[in-house]
């Protein structure tokens, strides 16, 4: 396995790293950040969309701080996890990334950003060609999407990363940077579908940080992922399942979030919604269960077969609401 | 002149008089200064020493010096290893070297029609392109079989075969130049199915001439009936059925392959490489590049893992060769993750029907298997991996018939090959967890059942293989013992399940492929002895990490008394090593060792006739203790070592010796009947027990009690560590390792991400059992513990998911989707909506328990007598049904003859792999034209 070669900056301060990507979309020559490397550089070296620059964030102090309202872009995923002031149910999800050696390079932004995965994808480049490539690793062949057959529209590569789902239940805001300037959004706003384009990150433009609102702390729950192995296993599903203010009359606020079935993380508000209305403990549990295991679709491109996946959304779901029903 | 009259008087260095050298005595030698005393605990009985032996005394006893036979020991390399100083095939850099990579077809099945390297010629830093062209011999790990090359001669054969290879001043430059070179290719169908591969093909993947089996993709085509197979069916009471799938597994070691070649300035070649089997490189290498062996050095680099995968000679390794020759300078290979599962050569995708029958005495009366396997593009070692599909499971249990069909076809795969376990594990699962049904089904348990059928020591097998010692009683017993089999078995509440299997091994195989045995040895090592009393040993055998040099290393220094770090093993040139077949069908301890011990045991006696001349001391009294010779009534009559070593190279210097190992003569007569035979056996119990998730189908293995009869530990820390390996590896391929092809016949996870390995989490506690049954012919009684413990942690996991939950899989790996498949379908078919209500199996014994338990107790007692009678009288399969025991029953009833080849009727209505035979090789076809 070997890297093409590429240029990689250092910038000292986020500035720094505007006026880079400034420059280099001037000059029009294509670049990518790199956090971690944990996910950019393996697909490096499987040539998967390799670009001549990469920008590297490591050196920016600003992106790497940390409290309870505010996570920086470039915490790693294990101090996120060992960090006194992060919320319980996005320690766990933290935790339970990957191993602990991925964990110490992986970041926060890195995760929230994770390329979309798929088994015609990330493989070597001799292999692609031996499948005559695929929709999404060798744009502008022309070649078919080797999941779904005749359509080159969309590209249907699964999000396997375990933040988002947690952080959306916690209403969570992302803040980016470009040489344009900075916006935020919720992070629901985020995602945008589609396996290649993934999010609404523009030519230039980064994840600084992700800020949680006041309550965040109000809120219980627990966060459930499925995979063949305790480690390194990317997750082939997650539910993260957050609520408050329950006082023995079922909660009063519910929120649901799933990962790794579709190419974008999802919030199921509506079926959250409807659980709320006819609140009825366990019943309503399998109900919203059910409702969620229906509302995902996963398709054929990972380990486990799209009908596991999703009936053990199901299973995970009603895991995730276990604490809800004991107290 | 007063300074000059201060000089030391004595004359120093070499003006000394010769011999005058005072040798510092006694225990003079090694590290410590003075010799320890003998510790009797670790000198046997027999020897009047305090090591009990149940199981009688041993031919090696008298050469036991106590010293490093027994005790666990750490590998005489480990040091190296854990220093990161000792060099693995990549580690190799000899100046001026290039790197060589390879073009690899991207096509499953096509016609080359042309290459077209010019662009690539034209790169600057491009040294060396070679094709098929540079080399059309052929080769292979098996002389009946050679069927590759080193890159395609006309065809390629699976995606990642091996097309042309370029070698250039650095990687980035090789793989430009991969990219360049331009080939042509005429698409060809491919066959992914291995079904597909029984049938005719228009263009079959090989064309074996004469030899051919019809126009079919059919490798190889075994069939064999031994014993009562018509009273089979009319004896049986109660019979299990099942056709397995099982999906194939890679060895997955650490190492991917690398490989070194150089042609020194004298024309010589050296190619450095991490292999098994260094000696049938290096025949492979003289083959193909048309030079002398003796112009070959081959020399073996430490092998970062290998379970079977670097036991062929590789196409990638003659690449290096012929690169190296065009070039003219040293040139380096190293494959990337997903080379290594193109070269693949591991466990072959198979598909087993197994049948089993008992009859109303609780006796296995009949097996039945028909094995189907998936080659993959080439033979490698597959010809005998379709014997011992079937072979390799007539015992640990006396049974009344045995018919086996196993085929083995070529399909557009990466080649199958041997794997640890080589040919026995499927289809010992697929016995062990019908044997664990049919207890069910008589509502016995299952390991008395086994405990009333085992073959009793020095017996022989339906099939005729001569089994010496056998610890299965004791392995059984003792996991029953320590698991707290009788208190949890059926008994256990839903999800929680134990459950037994068993595994039977070759202890080395008994024909070495080259050559005739009667002629030449198996194994050969090589001693000599200077005056530094340091031992230096020449072996072929390849160290892989399992730890053969430490065993012979140990078998030296026991034999010689000396302590480990006197002993230096050189085993890795093939220019100083006698020739050792390689580290295969785990033969290297038994051969191996022995071959060691004989050599030794020529030096023992020069040092004993040594100290005979120095004190006058009665020769039949002396004994060997640490680094000293001595009487063993009185100790204070004796030498040290190195009195005697140098007392015996007077007049010749340095001591040589060369001891070697052959097999005694064995086995029947018929076509096949060697496949299958070695000098000894190895046995093993387990029990598991696990947690399996009803809603998620996720099975946790919590605990193995995992006992081996190895014949003797010579090194009770490596056996452990090769069980503990061994149920790894084997959780693997039960619960999660497959090699998955997807619909375009793509490999789709060649890589160590999707290929699944279990983590450090999913390992359960594994609890080693040493059994200990004192081979006759086994080095101090040792037999293998590198395969063999692999086995029962497949059946063991299976049976226990079934006492757990009540499904029987029938598809290995287990995944938790195929699990919860199943649990849904019990669900169903029980009308039970939630899977936590199911029930967990229940057992409540019949009267066949007590037949059984008395039979069990009746062969304990047999089997204890007859292990240490030496006069024992034979024992041939057949006797539990009522046949004489002494003769074997094909001699004498015409209802247990043999047959090798299928009657018509047969083939009326074949099985799977059975339907193989439907075929006629064209050199008999031919008369019909």
């Amino acid at each position: 396995m070997r890297m093409p070669p590429f240029r990689v900056l250092s910038p000292k301060s986020l500035d720094e790293a505007l006026t880079m990507s400034r420059e280099l979309s001037e000059s029009g020559e294509e670049f990518d950040w790199v956090a971690g490397g944990t996910d950019l550089l393996p697909n490096y070296k499987w040539h998967i969309n390799v670009k001549g620059h990469v920008i590297s964030l490591s050196c920016i102090a600003e992106l790497r701080e940390i409290s309870e309202e505010s996570i920086g872009a470039m915490v790693s995923i294990n101090e996120l996890a060992e960090h006194e002031s992060t919320h319980p149910v996005l320690a766990k999800a933290a935790d339970s990334i990957a191993s602990v050696m991925i964990r110490r390079s992986g970041t926060v932004g890195g995760n929230i950003c994770l390329d979309t995965r798929c088994y015609w994808i990330n493989q070597s480049e001799t292999w692609r060609e031996s499948i005559d490539w695929c929709h999404k690793c060798d744009c502008g062949t022309g070649a078919d999407c080797r999941v779904i057959p005749n359509q080159n529209t969309l590209c249907v590569a699964t999000y396997q990363a375990d933040l988002a789902p947690v952080l959306m239940c916690l209403g969570a805001t992302i803040h980016l940077a470009s040489p344009k300037g900075k916006r935020s959004m919720p992070l629901c706003d985020f995602f945008k579908l589609d396996g290649m384009t993934r999010n609404v990150l523009e030519l230039g433009e980064m994840v600084t940080h992700i800020t949680l609102p006041e309550d965040a702390s109000d809120w219980s729950g627990d966060y459930q992922k499925l995979r063949q192995r305790e480690s390194w296993d990317f997750p082939e599903a997650g539910v993260a399942v957050l609520w408050k203010g329950d006082e023995g009359y079922g909660p009063s606020s519910l929120r649901v979030a799933t990962t790794g079935l579709e190419s974008i993380p999802s919030l199921h508000s509506e079926e959250a919604e409807g659980a709320l209305e006819n609140w009825s403990g366990v019943e309503t549990v399998e109900i919203l269960s059910e409702s969620i295991r229906k509302a995902v679709k996963p398709v054929q491109n990972t380990w486990f077969s799209p009908s596991y996946r999703r009936k053990m959304v199901k299973v995970l779901t009603k895991r995730a609401c276990r604490e809800l029903l004991v107290s | 002149m007063s300074e000059k009259e201060d000089a030391p008087k004595e004359i120093v260095g070499y003006r000394q008089q010769p011999g005058k050298l005072p040798f510092s005595r006694p225990g003079s030698g090694g590290k410590g200064k003075f010799s320890e005393a003998t510790d009797q605990e670790m000198i046997p009985e027999s020897q009047g020493g305090k090591l009990a032996q149940e199981w009688g005394p041993h031919r090696h006893d008298e050469l036991i010096s106590g010293r490093v036979i027994g005790k666990s020991t750490s590998l005489v390399d480990s040091s190296w290893k854990v220093t990161g100083q000792a060099h693995y095939g990549d580690d190799v850099r000899l100046p001026g070297e290039l790197i060589g990579r390879i073009v690899r077809s991207p096509h499953h099945y096509a016609r080359v029609l042309s290459i077209d390297c010019t662009k690539a010629l034209e790169l600057p830093g491009v040294v060396a392109i070679a094709t098929g062209d540079d080399a059309k011999n052929k080769f292979g790990v098996l002389p009946v079989t050679k069927d590759e090359h080193a890159m395609a001669v006309e065809k390629v054969r699976h995606a990642g075969d091996l097309v042309a290879c370029v070698a250039a001043i650095d990687e980035a430059t090789a793989r430009e130049a991969e990219r360049l070179i331009q080939v042509e290719y005429e698409l060809i169908d491919p066959i992914h199915d291995m079904r597909k591969g029984l049938e005719d093909s228009e263009e079959p993947i090989h064309d074996r001439g004469d030899y051919h089996i019809g126009e079919s993709n059919v490798q190889k085509r075994v069939f064999q009936e031994f014993g009562d197979i018509e009273g089979m069916i009319e004896n049986s009471v109660a019979s299990h059925k099942k056709n397995w799938i099982f999906a194939g597994v890679n060895h997955a070691f650490t190492e991917p392959h690398a490989v070194v070649a150089h042609w020194d300035p004298t024309g010589r070649l050296t190619l450095y490489t991490p292999q098994q089997v260094p000696h049938y490189v290096h025949r492979a290498l003289a083959d193909v590049l048309e030079i002398p062996m003796h112009q070959i050095n081959v020399h073996r680099t430490f092998v970062g893992g290998g379970f079977g995968g670097k036991s062929d000679p590789f196409p990638h390794e003659m690449c290096a060769a012929i690169l190296a020759r065009k070039s003219g300078k040293p040139v380096r290979i190293t494959f990337d993750r997903e080379e290594v599962y193109w070269v693949n050569r591991g466990r072959h995708p198979s598909r087993i029907e197994m049948n089993l029958h008992a009859d109303d005495e609780g006796r296995i009366c009949g097996i039945e298997t028909d094995a189907l396997i998936d080659g993959g593009a080439f033979a490698s070692f597959g010809h005998v991996t379709t014997y011992y599909n079937g072979v390799l499971h007539t015992a640990p249990y006396e049974i009344g018939a045995f018919h086996y069909t196993g085929a083995r076809v070529w399909t557009n795969k990466p080649a199958s090959g041997a794997m640890r376990g080589h040919g026995a594990v499927n289809s010992r699962c697929a016995v062990e967890v019908g044997l664990d049904d049919l207890a069910e089904k008589l509502s016995v348990d299952p390991i008395s059942l086994r405990l009333a059928n085992l073959l009793p020591p020095h017996s022989a097998t339906i099939t005729g293989f001569r089994v010496t010692s056998i610890g299965m009683r004791e392995c059984l017993e003792r996991v029953r013992e320590e698991s707290g089999w009788n208190k949890k078995f059926r008994k256990l509440p839903l999800g929680k399940g134990i459950g037994i299997g068993c595994g039977f091994f070759i202890s080395g195989s008994g024909l070495p492929i080259h050559w005739d045995p009667n002629k030449f040895p198996h194994a050969t090592v090589h001693l000599k002895i200077d005056m530094d009393g340091g031992v230096t040993i020449h072996t072929g055998a390849a160290d892989i990490g399992q730890g053969s040099d430490t065993v012979v290393a140990q078998s030296v220094a026991e034999v010689l008394g000396l302590p480990l770090d006197m002993i230096r093993v050189k085993s890795r040139d093939s220019d100083t090593s006698p020739v050792d077949l390689g580290s295969y069908s785990s033969r290297v301890t038994f051969m191996n060792a022995n071959a060691a011990i004989s050599a030794a045991m020529q030096i023992r006696e020069e040092l004993l006739d040594a100290t005979v001349e120095i004190t006058g001391a009665e020769r039949s009294g002396l004994v060997i203790g640490d680094r000293r010779i001595f009487l063993k009534e009185d100790p204070a009559v004796g030498v040290s070592y190195l009195e005697a070593l140098h007392k015996s190279q007077e007049d010749r210097g340095a001591l040589v010796a060369s001891g070697a190992y052959r097999t005694p003569p064995m086995g029947k007569m018929h076509k096949g009947a060697a496949a299958g035979l070695a000098p000894a056996y190895s046995f093993s119990a387990y029990v598991t027990e696990v947690s399996v998730d009803v809603e998620t189908g996720q099975i946790k293995v919590d605990k193995v009690w995992a006992a081996h009869d190895c014949g003797k530990a010579l090194n009770p820390l490596a056996v452990k560590g090769q069980i503990i390996g061994s149920c790894h590896m084997g959780m693997g391929q039960v619960l999660s390792e497959e090699m998955r092809y997807g619909r375009s016949g793509n490999l789709m996870n060649p890589d160590l991400l999707d290929y699944k390995i279990p983590s450090i989490h999913e390992m359960p506690e594994v609890i080693p059992i040493i059994v200990e049954s004192n081979d006759p012919e086994g080095p101090f009684g040792a037999k293998e513990a590198g395969e063999g413990p692999l086995l029962p942690i497949l059946p063991s996991v299976c049976n226990a998911v079934y006492d757990a939950i009540g499904i029987r899989t029938s598809e290995l790996p287990m995944s938790p989707e195929k699990v919860h498949k199943m649990i849904e379908k019990r669900c169903r078919m029980e009308g039970v909506s939630d899977p936590n209500n199911l029930t967990s199996p229940s057992l409540q014994h019949s009267s066949l328990q007590g037949v059984l338990e008395n039979r069990a107790k009746e062969h304990g007692k047999r089997d204890k007598d007859r292990r240490l009678d030496e006069g024992r009288s034979d024992y041939h399969n057949g006797a539990l049904f009522g046949l004489d025991p002494t003769i074997p029953p094909d001699e004498v009833d015409p209802r247990w003859s043999v047959r090798v080849t299928p009657e018509e009727e047969y083939l009326e209505s074949p099985r799977l792999a059975g339907s193989a035979w439907k075929h006629t090789e064209r050199r008999h076809a031919e008369g019909q034209e």
